[in-house]
């Protein structure tokens, strides 16, 4: 009878485990059906093209490997695009974290002041990154833009300079995302006990000190989402440069997405070295984010 | 719970075919693309009458934004005319090359389409295009049409392209900032040397926000167009006659950039023409704040406001050149419409096209014999513009646009060595030019 | 935790009391701050869309204040109509789409084990990591397979797979956050899984629904890249490409007036929609307490 029982209850428990495996494919299908076709198949025709000759106008050839990684790397603006890739992106985290977090920490309080400074900080975040682009390209022009007459008088541009460049596109990137980011550590902040800062202030903790020891530890998983999405993103930049500056001036600023594109289509022409870049910049981001995850979830444990 | 659990191996299954179905034709797609490559392309001649065929079939034509106006032109009137119908796409400037080479991969290009004359060798090498000999060979006027952009059509003696919109760089002039320099306003300068006087000259009248000249020292396709008439007027060239050496260390090269130098530290230039990639080089001069420019000669229309003066491109030592650019056109490799393709060509080569669209809009004719027309007679600017189209060039090369066109092009380090830096390393960087064009 | 221990001896009492004017005083270089903050983040939506209506040499608008560049683009070729249709069109298709799929793959993520769970997740996540330019040009082979290219179908299908990574990880912590007893309640009373989720969870997540909506409309709207490749026909082009082609003329020379009224017309829409939603999708943010 017992037995019996036992028995019975191991097979309800295996046939509902099975059943909620099945519901949870189900439910799952549409996301599965549309990474698979959409993603999947395409990204092994990248690994593909990577492995092949392939011409953009002529398409493929044959197996080539690895002639098309020795050839993306020996690129005269291979190293160059890595290293300015990897400029940016430190600038652009460092720069969207910090400023998301003072933002964030700005208006965090709800006042009608405060409500309106968060929607003018959200709202660049409505336009896309290539009107965003679009605009701030008038707004630099040293011809329409609104800062034409001080630009001629001191015979300088927003793009001229390859620092200026850079700087210029930062400014851009901050003024699209950094709302986005502050909402996302506004999120973060909320989920934080107020009872803590309150037992901090009894403490008589100073501001500083309360930010370091409270805000900073218990913010980390929102601090490592934030970076790795940003650090994510700005490694594949790539409209903001190729409707401001063109990778210029003097090839100042090329991405690594950048020489993707105009390897591909810009005069060389080459899907298999385009592509080989691409399973490469892939392959980075892969380590990238393990690393960034590690590190995170190491540090959140000491 | 029975339906779900039969319902999601359904869609198991349908997955899984679907995703097997997409592997097997990928496969197959790459494979049937070799076939194309093989048999497409120049290989394939049209047979057709010298009219081709009007029967009424639709054929897609794609161009590249900036020749909007004139594709929209032509297309209407052919429309208008005939049992054909012409659908124009239109894609913008920087992105053709993308959707080109994704339509050329697939086999999806439209019947016919337009390039800019540079990239044309490289693209018939590729087999984009078919081979029109036969049909081009029977025109008979076909030696007026344009020769660099038929030449630039022509591999192994095969013709594929004809020119779809001439556009040449010309040398303008503001009369107004002329007389108010008291420079002649009715001659513009005979060498480079005059140029650069005239340019200091208006640069002397300390005019708020007026320059003497303006160029795009960002931008490399500008300075291909602008630049090498003034190497071409001196009898010289730019590369050897198969395109794989950059010849653009010469003297006469090298005093074209001194000249530039020359106004750029006088303070004569522009300042923006410094990093002008292109968008905004012309607006200068649009806007009656430019003394004097290598222009565009299809924005003559956009000058107003203000009286032109036009005359060709001179060199170090006179003379006067220009580049004849634009778009050549022909009929893709995925064609299969090929005899009514070539009735719109045959019938945009026609004195109706050329006179009656293009010149009566007062764009460049394509042929020779048919520039002295009853539009440009009425102004003699368009005289002189059509008349130099005959001694101008097109320069041809395989890798022409990775050489000089591209945003980081070894010929733009060149000339910004040379005109914004002390002008030392114009034979490297030659080099450098000449190591990409002979790849 | 280092708080207590670091606890200084004495507690200065950093709180002082703050009189009324003292306070005014102490808050003016707080406003004077902020509100130049908000001028820079506001001043180039402004600036854009006044000079938008201002007249330039060598545009649509030459003397006189008024909306020649709009002229300009609502004449473009099929007419702005068309591109706007076809964008609404795109945009709402990409919507629907990824609504459905997240929604039901956020709950299979949240509340199911199923075999390759974790793995699934991964590469829908890894979406993100690839460059946008290198997977068109094999989309594009793949669409012309299965009879979707030039269709404004396809376009919305790609989008909505680009969509993917950040709509199902909000729909999934969005579930996440929602108590479990509450579905299990609803089972309990004989619901099927399907109905649970159908009339229990989602009015519980429509904050991260409608944030997930939000954002796949702002990308599918504002999106360039995708219809350039994939579609061909003048007809079916969609805003931001008509925009795109109208800002260059002959020989690459930019009509700015031209370019800033369609960063105008592309953005009003995007700007109304933001701050209509704004008070749920910060809720559908907050909801999620987004876990990392």
């Amino acid at each position: 009878m017992t037995l019996q029982t036992a028995r019975l209850a191991v097979a309800t428990s295996n046939k509902r485990t099975t059943v909620s495996r099945l519901r949870g494919w189900v439910y799952a299908a549409p996301t599965a059906l549309f990474v698979i076709v959409l993603f999947v198949l395409p990204l092994i025709l990248v690994f593909r093209m990577s492995a092949s000759q392939w011409p953009l106008l002529a398409g493929d050839q044959g197996i080539n490997l690895p002639d098309n990684y020795v050839n993306a790397v020996d690129n005269r603006f291979f190293w160059d695009s890595v290293r300015f890739t990897l400029k940016y992106t430190v600038l652009a985290t460092i720069l969207l974290i910090t400023l998301g977090l003072g933002l964030a920490m700005l208006v965090q309080e709800s006042s009608r002041w405060k409500g309106f400074l968060r929607t003018s900080f959200l709202v660049p975040s409505a336009l896309g990154l290539a009107s965003a682009s679009l605009l701030f390209y008038v707004l630099y022009s040293p011809l329409a833009g609104p800062f034409a007459p001080i630009m001629n008088h001191f015979g300088w541009t927003f793009l001229g300079t390859p620092n200026a460049a850079l700087a210029s596109t930062l400014f851009l990137i901050v003024w699209r995302y950094a709302g986005f980011y502050m909402l996302l550590m506004l999120v973060g902040l909320q989920a934080i006990p107020s009872e803590i800062y309150e037992a901090a202030r009894m403490d008589g903790a100073s501001r500083w000190h309360t930010f370091r020891s409270i805000t900073i530890p218990l913010l980390k998983p929102t601090l490592a989402l934030t970076t790795i999405l940003c650090v994510t993103g700005s490694l594949l930049a790539f409209e903001q440069f190729y409707i401001l500056t063109k990778g210029g001036p003097d090839n100042s600023t090329i991405t690594v997405v950048e020489l993707i594109y105009s390897v591909a289509f810009q005069g060389q022409n080459d899907l298999g070295v385009a592509a080989a870049i691409s399973v490469m910049v892939l392959a980075a981001l892969v380590v990238i984010n393990v690393v960034q995850l590690r590190a995170f979830r190491g540090s959140g444990e000491n | 719970m029975r339906i779900t659990r039969t319902r999601s191996t359904g869609r198991g299954l349908i997955t899984g075919l679907v995703t097997a179905g997409l592997l097997v034709s990928l496969a197959a797609c790459t494979s049937a693309k070799d076939d194309d490559t093989t048999s497409g392309g120049a290989s394939a001649a049209v047979t057709a009458g010298t009219d081709g065929t009007d029967d009424g079939s639709t054929l897609t034509l794609w161009t590249r934004a900036p020749l909007e106006k004139q594709a929209n032109l032509l297309v209407d009137a052919y429309n208008a005319s005939h049992e054909n119908q012409v659908e124009l796409t239109v894609v913008p400037n920087d992105d053709y090359v993308a959707k080109v080479g994704a339509a050329a991969g697939s086999g999806g290009l439209p019947d016919l389409f337009a390039a800019d004359i540079v990239y044309v060798p490289n693209w018939v090498k590729q087999g984009l295009f078919q081979d029109l000999t036969a049909q081009i060979d029977a025109l008979n006027y076909k030696d007026t049409i344009n020769k660099g952009h038929l030449a630039a059509g022509t591999q192994d003696g095969k013709e594929h392209v004809l020119p779809f919109v001439l556009d040449l760089s010309m040398l303008f002039w503001n009369k107004d900032l002329y007389k108010e320099a008291g420079l002649d306003p009715e001659k513009g300068p005979a060498d480079l040397t005059e140029y650069v006087a005239n340019a200091k000259a208006i640069q002397a009248l300390n005019k708020p926000d007026t320059y003497g000249t303006a160029t795009g020292l960002n931008c490399g396709g500008c300075l291909v167009f602008t630049w090498f008439p003034s190497v071409w007027a001196d009898g010289d060239q730019v590369m050897n006659p198969e395109g794989t050496e950059s010849l653009l260390a010469s003297d006469t090269a090298t005093s074209v950039y001194s000249a530039w130098k020359d106004m750029w530290d006088a303070g004569a230039v522009l300042p923006s023409s410094k990093d002008e990639a292109g968008p905004t080089w012309t607006a200068g001069f649009t806007e009656g704040k430019v003394g004097q420019m290598l222009y565009p000669a299809t924005l003559l229309s956009s000058t107003t406001g203000f009286d032109v003066g036009v005359a060709g491109i001179p060199g170090p030592k006179g003379g006067a050149s220009t580049f004849v650019g634009g778009d050549g056109i022909g009929v893709s490799k995925d064609s299969t419409k090929a005899s009514q393709a070539w009735n719109f060509l045959s019938w945009m080569m026609s004195e109706d096209a050329q006179v009656e669209v293009l010149a009566k809009d007062n764009d460049v004719v394509s042929r020779s014999d048919l520039a002295d027309n009853v539009y440009a007679q009425k102004d003699p600017r368009l005289v002189t513009i059509n008349t130099v189209a005959g001694q101008g060039d097109t320069p041809v090369s395989l890798n022409f646009q990775q050489a000089f066109n591209a945003p980081n092009s070894p010929w733009l380090t060149l000339v910004r060595n040379a005109v914004l830096g002390d002008g030392s390393s114009v034979d490297p960087d030659n080099d450098e030019i000449t190591a990409v064009l002979s790849q | 935790m280092t708080t207590t221990t670091e606890r200084p001896a004495v507690a200065p009492s950093r709180t002082a009391p703050t009189t009324r004017v003292g306070g005014v005083a102490m808050r003016t270089p707080f406003w004077v701050f902020s509100g130049a903050l908000a001028v820079i983040f506001l001043f180039p939506l402004v600036w854009t869309s006044v000079s938008s209506v201002s007249p330039h040499p060598g545009t649509g608008q030459v003397d006189g204040w008024g909306f020649g560049n709009y002229a300009t683009l609502a004449h473009y070729q099929a007419g702005i109509g068309q591109y706007l249709a076809n964008s609404v069109f795109v945009s709402g298709l990409c919507v629907i789409l990824t609504l459905l799929i997240s929604t039901l793959g956020g709950y299979a993520f949240a509340r199911f084990r199923f075999p390759g769970r974790n793995l699934l997740f991964m590469v829908t996540l890894a979406i993100l990591m690839v460059p946008y330019a290198s997977l068109l040009i094999p989309l594009y082979v793949l669409l012309n397979k299965v009879g979707l290219s030039n269709s404004l179908v396809g376009v919305a299908l790609v989008l909505t797979m680009f969509q993917l990574p950040f709509s199902t990880f909000m729909m999934r912590i969005s579930f996440e956050s929602v108590p479990r007893e509450l579905d299990e309640a609803a089972l309990v009373d004989g619901c099927s899984s399907f109905s649970a989720l159908w009339r229990v969870l989602l009015p519980a997540v429509r904050p991260g629904l409608i944030t997930v909506g939000l954002f796949a409309f702002l990308a599918a709207w504002n999106d360039f890249f995708a219809p350039l490749i994939l579609i061909n026909d003048t007809n079916k082009m969609t805003l931001p490409l008509a925009v795109s082609n109208l800002r260059v003329q002959v020989q690459g020379v930019v009509d700015y007036g031209a370019t800033e009224a369609g960063v105008v017309v592309l953005a009003v829409p995007c700007i109304v929609l933001f701050l209509l939603l704004q008070r749920h999708y910060v809720r559908g943010f907050m909801s999620g307490a987004l876990k990392g």
